[in-house]
């Protein structure tokens, strides 16, 4: 913008814009638009060298660095606002740093700069001593030309101020309509909807990413909340961690876990766990069941957190993407049992994840959660109101109707995730997928395994809270 | 710009159509002759100025009941209303005439409107009549523009759905069921002319600085209505991308049906503060009374039952375009809607300095 604007004013522009044309174009290679006669081209590579010396610049930055100009720096300032020439022959900046700037300075700083050139190319050793003489007759052009051009620019800018400081009067000449432009401008920038449209959509983007991935986790809003499950995991649950080093490094794989604590904690703190303890800190993506996804608010969220909706075709991309993938078989029964069976597993799907593993080949892991399921105990079926409310289930917790929101604060039981021994999906050829009795037999080994794990893990505990 | 004169004389005598017909048809027979319906439209539009450009392409036929305002010295145009009853007839004809081997059939509406019944003829009832003329003078190859939104917003819906996923569109949508039909008789045609390439292009809502559609539109509000507490993921076709996969059509021989998108998904919540919109979330159980009312009294312009596309996901795999059609998209969804977003801006600065001379 500020360029634009100094662009515009071919006093204010013509010395810093004109000098940094030239580079700028080598920079580009785009001199179809100059106007420049060709024998000034020559003086371009000569100065290329001298761009590699210094860190490269920014789009914006050889006007600043190559002549930072005391004056026009209010310059910027006032006509940002006051739009002093007249918007609709607004020019593309670039075709004005080439073709209205008058051809004084860079003219005579490209006549000089092809006598030394042929000078640099004799002598190797005295190449940068030419770049080094090039850069000080360019500086002390600059120089001459700012000092010419000093009385000019003050004139602008102080011209420029009055416009700015203009008591805001209907004129009737051109140009006097031009001038009270500026107060009407900064008001209609601040009383204009857009102005703060603008401001609302940079505040709403602070905690999003603007790209996602394919699932829709949002790199930016983890990041954002993960204090938050961190303070969960650390303080809240205390969560121990045993055999993480079950999990592959690399590959795909799939963690087969409990589920259970009516509010499903569990995928965000194994995907925590996994984050925090696995040496190679593997991002876990976990599969949330239908009716998880689908309740307003927490689908969405859980979704930018790295849930993804269960289904077979989800879960399939995932793993052939080599990805670290956490199932809950059990799913809504899962979540949905009462405190009274809690840590008796249910029925483990129809076994679409063992056919998934013998399909893609993927190890499973099984895990085993203990301390979730005390925190939502479950004391009441809610078959009535959760139909009515259109949901598998509604958690009726010693708490939560009772207390409100606050009902909803989990409590602190102490957590032991366990990983168990990965069951390799290797040794079955792709048609074993189809055969219902091995898939049986697997589903139940595989939720053998998990219950005996829980069972020995309770054995070990001596207090709920305490661990 | 061609003369509409000259245009008009091509249209009324089909004598004079041959001889230019040899005389275009003088250069090496690779050259193709493609034709297309729905030309004034935005792909059509787009699509002659690409072909135009384009060696490998003789000539071009454009049907439409509008003349193109890209046709250029290799198009030629050809008044014809799909809504009339013996217009597969008049499309016989006129592929025979002018030798045609390539067949684009993207004369569907962008938008969903309140006159069902003609978009009914318009679409369904049209590719009939465009598949009869292809039958009674068969063309090499045959493409069709398709969507995306007709797999339909499912809370069954897998993240990514691919090309064998059924068609599903909305109930009652009658927008999407009309297009369902077009593709189930292209499919019936595809398997009846084994001689012919059947392509089918599953195009995910376009979206980008010129096009102008429904989401175009809804983005533009000032305020996007959304529905509290959902935010699907949304995928979009740079307009770019869509134009790139249809000249692909036309070139290579890929039968079969590709799903077409921007790479990438986005939460709509993100498109639409990327858009630089504020969102206006509405409860759900509200909102679609609401928005059937609002479609009752023609006062929206999308049904009430595409709420559904801002509460489930619907978004498309396009792995087999990319493998199949060697189509690659070129933009992310991110960029669609940056872009769509930067134009609009101007086009509401432009509003804004009309309204402020007034």
């Amino acid at each position: 913008m500020a360029r634009r604007v100094l662009g515009d004013d071919p006093f204010a522009s013509s010395i810093p814009e004109g000098a940094s044309a030239p580079e700028e174009k080598a920079k580009t290679d785009a001199p179809k638009k100059r106007s420049i006669p060709p024998k000034a081209r020559k003086s371009v590579p000569p100065k290329a060298p001298r761009k590699s010396k210094a860190p490269p610049p920014q789009a914006d930055e050889p006007v600043a660095r190559v002549a930072p100009p005391p004056a026009p720096l209010p310059v910027i300032e006032v006509p940002s606002l006051s739009d002093v020439p007249s918007p609709v022959d607004e020019p593309v900046e670039e075709t004005v740093g080439a073709a209205d700037l008058p051809p004084e300075a860079p003219a005579a700083e490209e006549r000089a700069a092809p006598t030394d050139a042929p000078r640099a190319a004799d002598g190797e050793e005295s190449l940068e001593d030419t770049i080094r003489a090039l850069e000080a007759r360019l500086d002390k052009l600059l120089e001459g030309s700012r000092e010419q051009a000093q009385p000019i620019l003050d004139r602008v800018s102080d011209k420029l101020r009055a416009v700015a400081s203009a008591p805001a009067a209907r004129g009737d000449g051109a140009s006097e309509a031009r001038d009270e432009a500026a107060p009407y401008d900064v008001a209609r920038d601040l009383f204009a909807s857009q102005y703060y449209l603008r401001q609302w959509g940079r505040v709403a983007m602070r905690d999003r990413s603007e790209e996602v991935d394919e699932f829709g986790f949002d790199p930016s809003y983890d990041a954002r909340w993960r204090p938050f499950f961190d303070f969960l995991y650390e303080r809240w649950w205390r969560v121990d961690v045993e055999g993480i080093e079950n999990v592959p490094a690399e590959g795909r794989v799939a963690l087969v876990a409990n589920h259970s604590g009516a509010v499903p904690y569990d995928g965000i703190m194994l995907a925590a766990a996994m984050r925090r303890e696995h040496p190679s800190a593997r991002p876990l993506r976990w599969l949330a069941e239908d009716f998880v996804s689908h309740l307003p608010f927490m689908g969405a969220y859980l979704t930018r957190l790295g849930a993804v909706r269960a289904c077979q075709e989800n879960a399939e991309r995932l793993l052939r993407k080599e990805s670290c993938v956490a199932m809950f078989p059990e799913g809504v029964k899962g979540v949905s049992k009462l405190f009274r069976d809690r840590y008796k597993l249910q029925r483990f799907g129809r076994g679409g994840h063992i056919k998934l593993a013998i399909r893609t080949r993927t190890p499973l892991v099984p895990v085993s959660i203990v301390g979730a399921e005390e925190t939502h105990p479950l004391i009441a079926p809610s078959g009535v109101v959760a139909r009515m409310l259109g949901v598998p289930y509604v958690p009726i917790t010693p708490t939560f109707p009772l207390l409100g929101a606050a009902g909803l604060v989990p409590l602190p039981s102490k957590w032991r995730i366990v990983f168990g021994e990965p069951m390799p999906m290797d040794a079955y050829g792709p048609d074993a997928a189809d055969d219902e009795v091995l898939v049986g037999r697997l589903n139940e080994k595989l939720r053998g395994t998990i219950q005996d794990t829980l069972d020995r893990a309770l054995r070990q505990r001596r207090s709920v809270f305490s661990g | 710009m061609i003369d509409p004169s000259k245009d008009g004389a091509r249209e009324t005598s089909m004598t004079d159509g041959r001889n230019d017909t040899m005389r275009v048809a003088r250069g090496p027979r690779a050259k193709r002759t493609v034709a297309l319906t729905g030309a004034d439209a935005f792909l059509g539009r787009n699509l002659i100025g690409l072909l135009e450009d384009d060696d490998r392409v003789g000539r071009i036929v454009a049907f439409d009941v509008k003349n193109p305002p890209s046709a250029g010295r290799k198009t030629r145009f050809y008044k014809v209303d799909l809504t009339q009853p013996s217009v597969d007839a008049r499309i016989a004809e006129v592929l025979a005439a002018e030798d045609v081997d390539t067949f684009l059939h993207l004369a569907f509406l962008s938008s969903p409107t309140h006159a069902s019944a003609w978009a009914h003829e318009l679409e369904s009832v049209g590719t009939m009549h465009v598949l009869n003329a292809c039958r009674e003078r068969p063309v090499r190859k045959f493409a069709l523009w398709s969507q995306t939104i007709l797999y339909g917003a499912a809370p069954s819906n897998p993240n990514f759905l691919t090309e064998a996923h059924p068609l599903k569109g909305q109930t009652e949508s009658r927008f999407l069921n009309d297009k369902i039909e077009a593709e189930q008789v292209v499919a019936r045609f595809a398997r009846q002319m084994p001689g012919t390439v059947v392509t089918v292009l599953r195009v995910a809502p376009i979206l980008g600085p010129t096009v102008d559609n429904y989401l175009t539109h809804y983005l533009g509000r000032r305020l996007v209505p959304t529905l509290l507490g959902f935010d699907p993921l949304m995928q979009f076709t740079h307009e770019v991308d869509a134009l790139a996969a249809f000249k692909l059509a036309v070139m290579r021989d890929a039968p079969g049906v590709f799903n077409i998108a921007s790479e990438g998904v986005l939460p709509l919540s993100t498109v639409i503060k990327l858009a630089g919109r504020m969102a206006l979330p509405l409860a759900h159980p509200l909102a679609y009374p609401l928005a059937r009312a609002l479609w009752a009294a023609q006062l929206s312009e999308a049904p009430w039952m595409f709420l559904d596309y801002l509460r489930w996901v619907c978004v498309a795999d396009t792995e087999l375009a990319q493998r199949e059609l060697k189509w690659r998209p070129a933009f992310t969804t991110r960029e669609a809607v940056l872009d769509h977003g930067g134009a609009q801006s101007l086009r509401d600065a432009h509003l804004m300095r009309a309204s402020s001379h007034l």
